[in-house]
């Protein structure tokens, strides 16, 4: 590979870099994204879908209608998102491991089970294959426009979230398991933010032949007593509540006491709080997953994460085979913000699959120098590789991006 | 506390904070009767329900399992937990709000399904907990704080509306029907699928006071208890006339929702292993 060539520095922070490393038994196959998002979510043990058909997600409910009755599980088709989050919530809490699959229409109705999931701290995960907008859009076409809305997936503020983002279906496939993995110790509803491109794309493919024998696989616990809350505490791996075990847990969408009982106090929302905050914020280190390249040269540093993470990447190597000292981030956990990917005070060119400008907006903020921060904004489809080459080359000689049609730079 | 509240409910959780005079903790009461007769334990029943009067007044008073769900969605959660705790007897108890309005897609297809659980639909006839707007029950007519010159929509009657879709159990009953409702209550929990059991209950604080023009819960009864009858106590003629009882019984007679799923698992694992099998069988 041309990275080689280069004696570029790389590295990959996820725990699948040392999964892949063991020498599994398994196969090769040349399948899709959604096929790997599927077989990642039964080898994590997920035994619950629930949700409804939606391009570009659609053929994960097709591949879990088949393949869930093989392994025991069952495919819910519902009368809509919200009632597939729902229901996913409830089996969750009956104590299997569930998930939901949308694009973005789907996932701005699913809200209130998501909320409800925080609050609850019901481990569970969310496909969200992203297709240009706004609203329908055009729904065989990549976007990235949820960013933020994955954040703030739910109203009331006070909660964390952990979104992830695949950039390939090989790493759609890891990438799977370990939102499962995160879902059980976090105890809260985990986000894959992948696109139409990641999803719908056919690629080389590793699949382990025994998924009982993967020994990092975070099994399901069940909290058979009191606290079922425990409010004031920013405890990783509590063991999820069970509805139906007879421990008089209560489940609810109220602020709620370490019983689960509706209060209405300051005391009792300021506890409850900390947890949901404090859970992800004390414990970021167990959910950072990132990719880097020739970081310790860069003057200029291309940042995307996704489909078009791939041809930014290309682009990069491109660019430092032409002599600019490019460098390249790729967050694979977009939240909780990595901001320590941007301490460094160099420039920063943010490529993402939205004209107004989501994930630039945080590499501003976390940057030392946000007038350093540069965005190539592009709806529906990749950047090119001439593109990025274009952007870092302009800013290595300039500091200032140069006009390129199909480009936005405008953020303010 | 009465001895059927101290075998099932939660001491520190009665009595509720329901308004002085609401049907929710009678109706409580009634159901508990009916629980005990059928000899369920606190372990064999999860008590669901949503947001509102009748969600927030009953939510963690039972003994056992409790969820209260999000506005309307009560029945979305418990076909995912049905499918993982298929054994428990499932008591949805909702209001209006949550069954008939916010969340009556999620009724009717849970009654496609015939989900196996029975849905207590508390109806006080308007969204009483904030304040008092009417409902798609609320009588057409009648003044609420947000129909102040009458409900100008008709209402529709969400037991027509669950037996359309298929509901293997449906019946309407009121808070003026003790023995009867019992009854019901208790034919409902013993058909494995979908029932539904409507109650229309007073509200003395806002429905009673701005639609009846009184907070006597025994004027508000005695309302309810005429439109039963198509009569008034003076002998004259009621508005409109509710006819209670069983609507719909094909108790037991199509298999349940977690039920199918099961088998639909058990017929393709079973094919898996015979090809397996025969596969492995050649020479």
């Amino acid at each position: 590979m041309a990275t080689l060539d280069l004696a570029v520095t790389a590295s990959l922070v996820a725990p699948w870099a040392e999964w892949e490393r063991r020498g599994l038994a398994g196969r090769r196959l040349l399948e899709a994204g959604t096929y790997a998002l599927t077989e990642g979510a039964i080898a994590a043990g997920c035994r619950v879908v629930a949700g409804y058909p939606i391009t570009p997600a659609t053929d994960i409910a097709e591949y879990m209608s088949k393949r869930l009755p093989q392994v025991g599980g069952y495919y819910v088709q519902c009368e809509d998102e919200l009632a597939g989050m729902h229901a996913c919530a409830g089996a969750s809490l009956g104590g299997l491991k569930a998930m939901t699959a949308t694009s973005g229409p789907g996932f701005t109705l699913l809200h209130d089970a998501y909320g409800w999931s925080v609050t609850n701290e019901i481990p569970l995960v969310v496909v969200d294959a992203m297709r240009v907008g706004p609203i329908s859009g055009i729904t065989g076409a990549p976007g990235q426009g949820e960013f933020y809305v994955a954040r703030y997936c739910t109203h009331g503020g006070n909660f964390e979230t952990i979104v992830l983002s695949p950039s390939s279906v090989q790493e759609a496939f890891w990438l799977t398991i370990d939102a499962f993995n995160l879902a059980e110790r976090f105890r809260t509803p985990v986000t894959i933010l992948t696109d139409q491109v990641v999803s719908d794309m056919w690629e080389d493919l590793f699949i382990p032949d025994d998924f009982d024998a993967l020994d990092f696989v975070v099994p399901r616990k069940h909290n058979l007593m009191m606290p079922f809350y425990p409010v004031g505490s920013a405890d990783l791996d509590v063991a999820p509540n069970v509805i139906g075990h007879g421990t008089g847990v209560c489940v609810s969408a109220y602020t709620h006491t370490e019983e689960g009982y509706d209060i209405e106090e300051m005391e009792a929302q300021w506890a409850q709080t900390y947890r949901l905050i404090n859970k992800i914020r004390h414990n970021r280190d167990a959910c950072t997953r990132y990719e880097t390249l020739g970081l310790d040269d860069a003057e200029v540093v291309a940042v995307a994460y996704g489909a078009n993470a791939r041809t930014v990447k290309t682009g990069v190597v491109e660019a430092r085979r032409r002599g600019v000292r490019a460098g390249f981030v790729r967050p694979i956990t977009l939240w909780p913000f990595l901001d320590e990917l941007y301490a460094a005070d160099r420039h920063y060119v943010v490529c993402e699959l939205n004209y107004d400008g989501q994930l630039v907006r945080e590499v501003a903020r976390a940057a030392p120098d946000s007038k350093k921060v540069h965005f190539m904004g592009k709806s529906a489809e990749l950047h090119t590789v001439a593109e990025v080459v274009a952007g870092l080359d302009g800013v290595a000689r300039s500091g200032k991006l140069p006009e390129l049609p199909y480009i936005w730079t405008e953020v303010r | 506390m009465n001895k059927l509240a101290q075998k099932y409910l939660r001491p520190s959780q009665i009595p509720t904070k329901a308004c002085h005079g609401c049907g929710i903790g009678m109706i409580e009461n009634w159901l508990l009767q009916a629980i005990d007769e059928l000899g369920l334990q606190q372990e064999d029943v999860i008590f669901g329900t949503g947001i509102g009067c009748v969600g927030r007044q009953t939510f963690a008073t039972w003994g056992g399992d409790n969820f209260g769900a999000t506005h309307g969605r009560a029945l979305a959660v418990a076909t995912g937990l049905k499918l993982a705790q298929p054994d428990k007897k499932y008591l949805i108890v909702v209001g209006d709000g949550d069954a008939a309005s916010i969340g009556t897609s999620h009724l009717i297809h849970a009654a496609r399904r015939n989900l196996g659980v029975t849905v207590i639909c508390e109806d006080n006839m308007g969204y009483e907990s904030t304040g008092g707007q009417f409902s798609p029950t609320t009588p057409a007519g009648y003044v609420t704080n947000s129909s102040p010159y009458g409900m100008a929509e008709p209402p529709f009657d969400p037991c027509d509306v669950v037996k359309a879709a298929g509901a293997t159990f449906v019946a309407e009953t009121t808070a003026t029907q003790w023995h009867q409702t019992v009854k019901i209550v208790k034919k409902a929990l013993a058909n494995d699928g979908f029932s539904f059991v409507h109650v229309r209950f007073p509200c003395n604080e806002n429905f009673g006071a701005y639609a009846l023009g009184t907070r006597d819960t025994l004027k508000n009864l005695e309302w309810i208890y005429e439109h039963t009858q198509g009569r008034k106590a003076d002998g004259t003629e009621t508005d409109f006339t509710w006819e209670t009882g069983i609507k719909h019984d094909a108790s037991n007679s199509r298999p349940e929702f977690s039920k199918i799923m099961r088998d639909v698992n058990l017929r393709v694992r079973a094919e898996m292993a015979a090809k397996a099998a025969g596969a492995a069988a050649k020479p």
